[in-house]
């Protein structure tokens, strides 16, 4: 067996020793520590990711007809990646699992969800066909993709940033374009988002928040979402990196760390 | 039964499970967290009975009766029952020996974790299941008072109770994991990012109730005047390091146990 061992190359005696330590028995370290940890983090990942978006970008998540192309696509992305960036980091950092995007997303979305169909729908009785909520899960696999392939967090900001905010706004606009068709409504061509906007009362929000597209924007080749995209995607970088600080000072860095005076 | 006190029951049956079991060590978790998922969902429930019917005008008299009592009961409840768990804390704390087996340790641990994960469920229904109701009825039945039936549920009981559980928790792992937070250590960065988290929550409450009663910007729920609410989701990141420091000294655990059970080679003679 010695000489088995001394035979081995360097690469492999390290693969051996990971590979004990993968199957190492521990006497109360088992899969229950696991399995309260993911599912305990969930309620404090997926609320601190709906607390950002409610309060950055809450009323473009909310109502059908803020779900428009001038602020939408820049607004959303930013405020949506940075927990889900936070959350990459640190599972990166403590398992190597490419996965906290993704995990973040989830819980995003139940939490999303409940809250709707609980509150927004039973409370106040508003349709779920105007208040349904955007989804981020396929732009967050995407994300946790480009991270495992280039293992690089600034790559991943750049790329990933960049088509975080294109996943999003295709993903979510699948639900969405059935409300852009066009209707008459009181002798003017409106969206049926926009119908939702004005047949839907929002006592609190007044006529002018509603028809929130305005400005040359809109004469721009005829295409703004796409300007809206771009820019998007650049102000998204900055939301990763946000996301990147909370977790690198805020989560990881007191780890072992204390206050010795006050 | 000649033995059939609590306290002999108690310690039988802890006897019974191990410090790692569902109903051992981790029987504090399912219990906080299913507690706390009740208590929320009852008062979720009781909002969605009462606010419309005797919510709207808080000069009313139906007002006075389904929530002012229900606020005066949530800060006389969520006062006492804090200042007791955190008395009983402190004071059995001192009682309890710092020299522990392993098994004790591991034990506290669990229980630890159990709190953590009571705190992150107070934290969802204090950051993302209250707001959205809150947000709900601004936007259709627009504010009078600081006291709404959303806010009496939310900043009176859910944002006072994830001050309970955080300062709680700091309290129990003080007095019983003194290997990660004895006095000797200093006040762990950890705990005061979350510490920070559920107060300057508690803090912002007044902020934006002052700032509502002079410039009602509230047209839209993303108004610049709302982001310092954000802080709160961004310091509880704190969290994850009270998990890593104490998953860590598992470790320690596991690897102190595993070389006190090494035979000890003796040399030989010469």
């Amino acid at each position: 067996m010695a000489a088995t061992a001394a035979a081995l190359s360097p690469a492999e005696a390290e693969r051996e020793r990971l590979r004990g330590l993968l199957h190492k028995k521990y006497r109360w370290l088992d899969y229950k520590f696991d399995l309260v940890f993911w599912v305990t983090a969930a309620f404090v990942v997926g609320a601190a990711a709906d607390i950002t978006k409610l309060l950055f970008a809450g009323d473009w998540d909310f109502w059908t007809d803020w779900k428009d192309r001038q602020w939408w696509p820049i607004i959303s992305p930013f405020a949506f990646i940075i927990i889900p960036s936070a959350l990459q980091y640190i599972q990166w950092l403590a398992w190597r699992f490419p996965t906290g995007a993704t995990y973040t997303a989830v819980c995003m979305f139940l939490c999303s969800w409940v809250g709707r169909v609980y509150q927004w729908d039973a409370f106040v009785t508003y349709p779920l066909v105007f208040v349904w909520p955007a989804t981020i899960v396929p732009a967050g696999i995407f994300l946790d993709w480009i991270l495992l392939k280039t293992k690089s967090f600034v790559l991943t900001s750049i790329l990933g940033s960049m088509v975080w905010a294109l996943v999003f706004w295709s993903s979510n606009y699948i639900t969405l374009a059935p409300y852009l068709q066009p209707a008459q409504f009181m002798g003017h061509i409106l969206t049926l988002a926009d119908i939702q906007g004005i047949e839907y009362l929002r006592s609190q929000t007044p006529e002018y928040l509603r028809l929130v597209e305005n400005g040359t924007l809109r004469s721009f080749l005829d295409e703004t979402q796409y300007v809206s995209l771009v820019f998007g995607a650049t102000v998204t970088i900055a939301g990763y990196w946000i996301g990147q600080i909370i977790a690198r000072y805020l989560a990881i860095w007191p780890i072992g760390k204390f206050i010795k005076r006050f | 039964m000649a033995t059939s006190s609590v306290a002999v029951r108690r310690a039988a049956a802890e006897r019974r499970y191990g410090p790692t079991d569902w109903w051992g060590g981790w029987r504090t978790c399912i219990l906080a967290c299913l507690g706390f998922t009740a208590l929320f969902l009852i008062l979720g429930i009781y909002m969605h009975a009462f606010a419309w019917y005797a919510g709207i005008d808080a000069a009313s008299p139906e007002f006075a009766l389904y929530w002012r009592s229900l606020l005066i009961l949530e800060l006389v409840g969520v006062g006492v029952g804090t200042i007791a768990w955190w008395t009983w804390l402190v004071r059995s704390g001192r009682a309890l020996a710092q020299a522990i087996t392993h098994e004790e340790e591991v034990r506290r641990i669990v229980v630890f974790w159990g709190l953590i994960g009571a705190t992150s469920v107070v934290l969802y229904f204090m950051a993302s299941f209250f707001p959205n109701s809150d947000g709900a009825w601004h936007q259709t039945a627009v504010r009078d008072t600081a006291f709404t039936p959303p806010h009496i549920v939310m900043f009176y009981c859910a944002f006072p109770l994830g001050i309970t559980m955080t300062i709680g928790t700091y309290l129990y792992g003080r007095t019983r994991l003194p290997k990660i937070y004895s006095a000797a250590n200093g006040f762990p960065w950890s705990f005061f990012f979350l510490i920070a988290a559920s107060i300057t929550e508690m803090m912002q409450v007044a902020m934006n109730e002052w700032g509502h009663s002079l410039w009602i910007t509230e047209e839209f729920f993303a108004a610049p005047f709302h982001w310092p609410f954000v802080t709160y989701g961004w310091l509880a990141s704190g969290i994850f390091a009270l998990w890593a420091e104490s998953a860590l000294r598992l470790l320690g655990i596991e690897k102190e146990a595993e070389d006190e059970a090494q035979p000890v080679v003796s040399q030989p003679a010469a």
